[in-house]
C-alpha cells in the first residue's frame, strides 16, 4: 500500500515536471527528422489506407460495420491503436534507457513511463482532431455524445500508465520482457476490435471483452459516431474496466517499489 | 567540525555470471549462484564541511562506484552513507539529451534536479555564461565537441549550487582555459565550506587542489589522510606496479 501511495504522490506533486519532460521528449523525437511532426500524422494515415484497402475493399468488399462505412470504422479504432502501440513500446523501454540520466535519489522514478506516455499523447490528440474533421466531412457531425471522448481518453491514459509501471520495471530487470511486450502488441492488435468486429460471435466476443482496450475502443467509437453513452449503457463493463485498471496499477506499484532502489544496477 | 559525508562499512557487490541462463535463475530463485565481485569492500570514512578530497587508485579500483554512491545514483549493497545536503555529480557522460539544444538541456536537467520554473529562469543565464560556448548553446548537443559537452555538463552541475560536489574525471577533456575557470569555481566552493570529491589520474592536479586523499585499491581503502602523506605513497605503489609489469 505504501508503494501505491508513493506512486500517487510522485505523480500529483510533479505535474509540471511531467508536462515539461514530456514536451522535451516529443521535441527530441521529432527533431530527428526534417519533417518532424509530419511523420507522426503521415505514418498512421498510410497504415489506415493499407488496412482499409486489404480488409475493407478486398476481404469485406466495402460493407459497413454497425451502419458505419468500414474505412471510418477502422480509422476510429486505429487512432486508438497507434497511440497504444507507440506508448506501450516507448514506455516499456523508458526506464532502462533513461535511468542512468535521471538516477538521483530525489528524482521521482515512477513518473518516467508516465511522461513518455504523455509525449506520445500529443500526436494522438492532433490525430483525433483531424479524424473529427474528416468524419464531419463524411457526414458524421460532432454530437453531444462527443463529450464522453475526454472520459475515454482519460481511461486510456490511466490504463497505459498502470500497464507501463509493470512493463517498464520488468523490462529493466530482464531486458527480454521488452521483446515479449513487442510480440504481444502485434497479437493484441487482432484481439482488439480495431480491424474487425466480434459482435454476435457469442463466447468469442465475451472473451475479447476481457481485454480492457475493448472498452476504450468501443467508447471512442460511441463518442465519434454519436451512438449512445457507452459507459452508462454498459455500466457493468465500466465497473469491470476500473477494477482491471486498479489491479494492474496495484501490481505495477508493488513491482516498482520492490525494484526501485536497484533499477540502476540492472540498466 | 561538522561532518558532511559519513560512510560506514559501505560495500557494493556485483554478481558475475557464466551465462545468461544462470543470471535468470539467480533472479527467479532465492539462492544466489553467481560469483561475487566486490566493487567496494567495507569502505568507511568521514568528510568535514569544506574538505576537498582527491580519490585516487588504479582503473577498476572502485572510484566511480564510490562517487555514484556518494551522489546517490546507486545504492550500496551493505553499509550506510549519510550525505548532508544536495549532491551534484559531474561526469564526462553528464546525462545530456543529444537531440535537444544546450538551453533545453539546461532546463531539463534543472527540472530533474527539482528546481522550480522561476529558479530555473534565474539559473539559466548563469549557466550559459559559465559554459561560454557561444551560439552553440542553441544547437542540438549532438553537434557539440566533447569539450563543449563537458563544459555544459560542468556548468550545470556547479551552478545549481550543491552542498557536495563530486567531480569524476570531468576536467580531463576541457582546455587549459576552461580548466582554470573550473578550478576557480571549485576554489570558490572550497572557501564557502562545501565538500568536494575529486577523481583524477593527474597527481599534479590532486596535489595542487586537494587537501585530503582517499586511496582505493581493488575496492578497499588503502589509505586516507593528508595529500602530502597519501599521494607519495600511492605514487610509489604505481611505480612498483610498473616495475613488476612485464
Amino acid at each position: 500500500m505504501a508503494a501505491v501511495a508513493l506512486v500517487f504522490r510522485e505523480h500529483l506533486r510533479n505535474l509540471y515536471l511531467i508536462r515539461r519532460l514530456s514536451w522535451f521528449e516529443l521535441k527530441a523525437e521529432t527533431r530527428k527528422h526534417y519533417l518532424g511532426f509530419f511523420w507522426e500524422i503521415f505514418n498512421p494515415a498510410v497504415q489506415i489506407c493499407i488496412y482499409w484497402f486489404v480488409f475493407g475493399v478486398g476481404i469485406r468488399a466495402s460493407r459497413t460495420v454497425e451502419h458505419v462505412p468500414y474505412v471510418l470504422w477502422i480509422s476510429a479504432g486505429m487512432v486508438v491503436w497507434f497511440f497504444v502501440n507507440q506508448a506501450v513500446l516507448a514506455a516499456s523501454r523508458s526506464v532502462f534507457s533513461r535511468i542512468r540520466i535521471v538516477a538521483k535519489m530525489n528524482f521521482p522514478a515512477s513518473i518516467i513511463p508516465s511522461y513518455v506516455i504523455i509525449s506520445k499523447w500529443y500526436p494522438h490528440l492532433v490525430l483525433t482532431v483531424l479524424l473529427l474533421l474528416w468524419f464531419s466531412l463524411r457526414g458524421y457531425m460532432p454530437s453531444l455524445y462527443l463529450l464522453q471522448l475526454p472520459y475515454f481518453m482519460f481511461c486510456l491514459l490511466l490504463l497505459l500508465v498502470a500497464v507501463s509501471l509493470i512493463t517498464s520495471t520488468l523490462s529493466t530487470v530482464v531486458r527480454d520482457v521488452h521483446m515479449a511486450v513487442a510480440s504481444l502488441m502485434r497479437v493484441l492488435m487482432y484481439l482488439t476490435p480495431v480491424l474487425w468486429s466480434p459482435k454476435g460471435l457469442g463466447w468469442l466476443e465475451l472473451a475479447m471483452k476481457a481485454n480492457p482496450l475493448y472498452y476504450v475502443v468501443e467508447g471512442y467509437r460511441a463518442a465519434l459516431f454519436g451512438d449512445g453513452w457507452y459507459f452508462l449503457q454498459h455500466a457493468r463493463y465500466t465497473l469491470y474496466f476500473w477494477v482491471v485498471v486498479a489491479v494492474l496499477f496495484l501490481i505495477g506499484a508493488v513491482l516498482h517499489g520492490k525494484f526501485r532502489a536497484d533499477l540502476v544496477d540492472y540498466a | 567540525m561538522v561532518k558532511s559525508v559519513i560512510a560506514q562499512h559501505v560495500t557494493k557487490v556485483y554478481r558475475m555470471y557464466q551465462s545468461t541462463s544462470q543470471r535468470l535463475l539467480d533472479l527467479l530463485l532465492p539462492l544466489r549462484t553467481g560469483e561475487e565481485f566486490y566493487a567496494l569492500r567495507d569502505v568507511s570514512f568521514e568528510a568535514d564541511k569544506g574538505d576537498v578530497i582527491g580519490i585516487v587508485g588504479l582503473n577498476g579500483s572502485g572510484k566511480s562506484t564510490l562517487c555514484n554512491i556518494i551522489a546517490g545514483v546507486i545504492q550500496p549493497t551493505a553499509g550506510e552513507i549519510h550525505v548532508d545536503g544536495q549532491t551534484s555529480l559531474v561526469a564526462i557522460q553528464a546525462g545530456l539529451s543529444t537531440e535537444l539544444t544546450g538551453r533545453e538541456n539546461i532546463e531539463q536537467k534543472c527540472l530533474m534536479l527539482g528546481f522550480s520554473k522561476k529558479e530555473i529562469r534565474e539559473l539559466e543565464s548563469e549557466i550559459v555564461e559559465f559554459a561560454d560556448i557561444g551560439p552553440f548553446i542553441d544547437q542540438p548537443v549532438k553537434n557539440y565537441s566533447s569539450g563543449m559537452r563537458s563544459r555544459l555538463g560542468f556548468a550545470i552541475s556547479v551552478c545549481v549550487d550543491p552542498d557536495v560536489l563530486v567531480v569524476d574525471e570531468a576536467l580531463s577533456v576541457g582546455d587549459a582555459v576552461f580548466s582554470a575557470k573550473c578550478m576557480d569555481k571549485m576554489n570558490d566552493f572550497k572557501r564557502r565550506g562545501k565538500t568536494i570529491f575529486f577523481i583524477s589520474h593527474s597527481m599534479a592536479q590532486v596535489k595542487s587542489f586537494c587537501e585530503k586523499a582517499l586511496w582505493l585499491d581493488r575496492g578497499v581503502v588503502r589509505a586516507y589522510g593528508d595529500v602530502a602523506s597519501v599521494v607519495p605513497e600511492y605514487e610509489r605503489f604505481v611505480k612498483q606496479n610498473r616495475a613488476s609489469a612485464p
